[in-house]
């Protein structure tokens, strides 16, 4: 009997030890701000990839706590919001959905190269940060690919109180305003949407241009494409450089 | 009422008064400010206080950017004040952390992007504080140890901590697009935690003063 009862709190006890060992952060619902900046004249169509839908990403602290990020539909959101702001047309398709059903300028197709964080015990310090990677594959009215961009953004925000849930919450926003901004300011310069306006094509000889626009990342590229010789960086900290001005 | 109530009640607030004295460490600071141009504040005119951007080093804390906008709005003589978010906001993206001006001398080719002058003017923002700094702690030591047993608990020790709050505020004056000055806060505080069966904090409020302190000065130095 006796043996029973030690069972069975040993049992009761194990979700409770594994609970203290894990923290999970549920993203709230995003809003990206109206940007100032002038609308792009052009119609895209906008494909959101399956794991746009429900993102999950956990990371694991050798010998302490288990992390869980659900961003949910937060990057689907995020895409819409921002590409409605940016383009004066925007049609938003499934991952299903077949492309030449609708009229386009463009096909944007992101999706998320990679996604990391890292939590106080672990920098050392009482911020969390976290990097995200958004790969933005851009197709013409025809489907030949015309481009192929790295985003990599980063936010960081300060432990507050006792638990760290919501500066890890703020830092995952941070860093998604943070690859809006970046593609707002750089998206046509590096990538030359604007050019599949009113009908124009991808140049077919052309290899897809492989662009990252970055100068924080703490990422590397999950594909195992080595971007190095083909990366320039536009983006000073504090301020744009725009040599086109 | 009687004479003796009245005796009572004034005893429990002077010993409610020391207790606030006694419960506070001990607390040194130093509030400076240098000028480089002549500040002003016209009616209608507004202030707007931001972080220095994360990509440059550590953020200042949310909270004491917070306590700066509540104090500088404070009072008869408090100055308008908008909310930092409602900006950055307002005029994304151009204020994120990425893409904010460094330098005054990006403030010139920022106004000149589209609606982004008639959003400040509209806004009324004279000028942009941008604060910098934290505060950490340095120093710590001492031990305390607590025990509860059926017949009560009770802990013994001592252990103290001392925090430093070092913040910078650089004033940006939008009329002329040029850099009015920096007013500095450094503060130091140690807080003691004796402990004989009941322990007695003594917590010296470092962050508290660095943001009355700065507020302060930061106020006499915008309107001069």
């Amino acid at each position: 009997m006796i043996a029973k009862i030690r069972a069975l709190l040993a049992v009761s006890l194990i979700p409770i030890a594994l609970a203290a060992c894990s923290s999970t952060t549920t993203m709230e619902e995003l809003s990206i701000p109206a940007p100032q900046t002038e609308k792009i004249p052009l119609a895209v169509a906008l494909r959101i990839p399956e794991e746009f839908n429900d993102f999950v990403h956990e990371e694991n602290i050798l010998g302490k706590q288990s992390w869980t990020i659900h961003l949910g539909g937060t990057n689907a959101t995020f895409f819409e919001q921002l590409f409605g702001y940016m383009f004066t047309s925007l049609t938003v398709i499934g991952p299903d959905d077949d492309a030449r059903d609708v009229q386009f300028d463009a096909l944007v197709e992101p999706s998320i190269d990679g996604f990391e964080f890292s939590v106080p015990t672990q920098s050392k310090t009482e911020a969390f940060a976290v990097w995200i990677r958004y790969r933005l594959r851009i197709f013409d009215r025809e489907g030949n690919n015309a481009s192929n961009w790295t985003v990599s953004a980063y936010g960081k925000s300060r432990k507050q109180g006792m638990g760290g849930s919501k500066a890890l919450q703020r830092a995952a926003l941070l860093a998604m305003r943070d690859a809006a901004a970046l593609i707002i300011m750089q998206m046509d310069k590096a990538t030359k949407i604007s050019a599949l306006a009113n009908g124009g094509l991808a140049p077919s000889a052309s290899v897809p241009a492989q662009v990252a626009v970055d100068s924080e990342s703490g990422l590397e590229s999950s594909q195992g494409t080595d971007f190095a010789e083909d990366d320039f960086g536009i983006f000073v900290i504090g301020g744009i450089e725009d040599e086109s001005e | 009422m009687s004479q003796n109530s009245f005796i009572g009640r004034d005893s429990g607030i002077a010993v409610l008064g020391l207790l606030v004295i006694l419960s506070s460490g001990c607390v040194t600071s130093r509030v400076e400010d240098a000028r480089e141009n002549v500040t002003g504040l016209n009616d209608g005119e507004s202030v707007v206080v931001m972080a220095k951007s994360y990509h440059q080093g550590n953020e200042t804390e949310s909270g004491y950017i917070t306590c700066i906008e509540d104090a500088l709005g404070r009072g008869s003589k408090g100055l308008r004040v908008i909310p930092r978010q409602q900006f950055v906001d307002s005029l994304f993206p151009w204020f994120e952390p990425r893409t904010a001006p460094a330098e005054t001398k990006g403030l010139t080719k920022l106004m000149e992007r589209p609606g982004v002058a008639d959003i400040v003017k509209d806004m009324g923002v004279r000028y942009i504080v941008w604060l910098d700094g934290d505060t950490e702690t340095v120093a710590q030591g001492g031990s305390l140890s607590c025990a509860a047993g059926p017949g009560g608990g009770g802990c013994f020790g001592f252990a103290w901590w001392q925090k430093d709050a070092d913040y910078e505020a650089s004033v940006w004056d939008l009329d002329g697009y040029e850099n009015a000055g920096t007013v500095t806060a450094d503060v130091s505080g140690t807080s003691f935690l004796p402990a004989l069966v009941v322990p007695i904090p003594l917590i010296a409020r470092t962050q508290a003063a660095a943001c009355k302190g700065l507020a302060q000065q930061l106020r006499a130095f915008i309107i001069q």
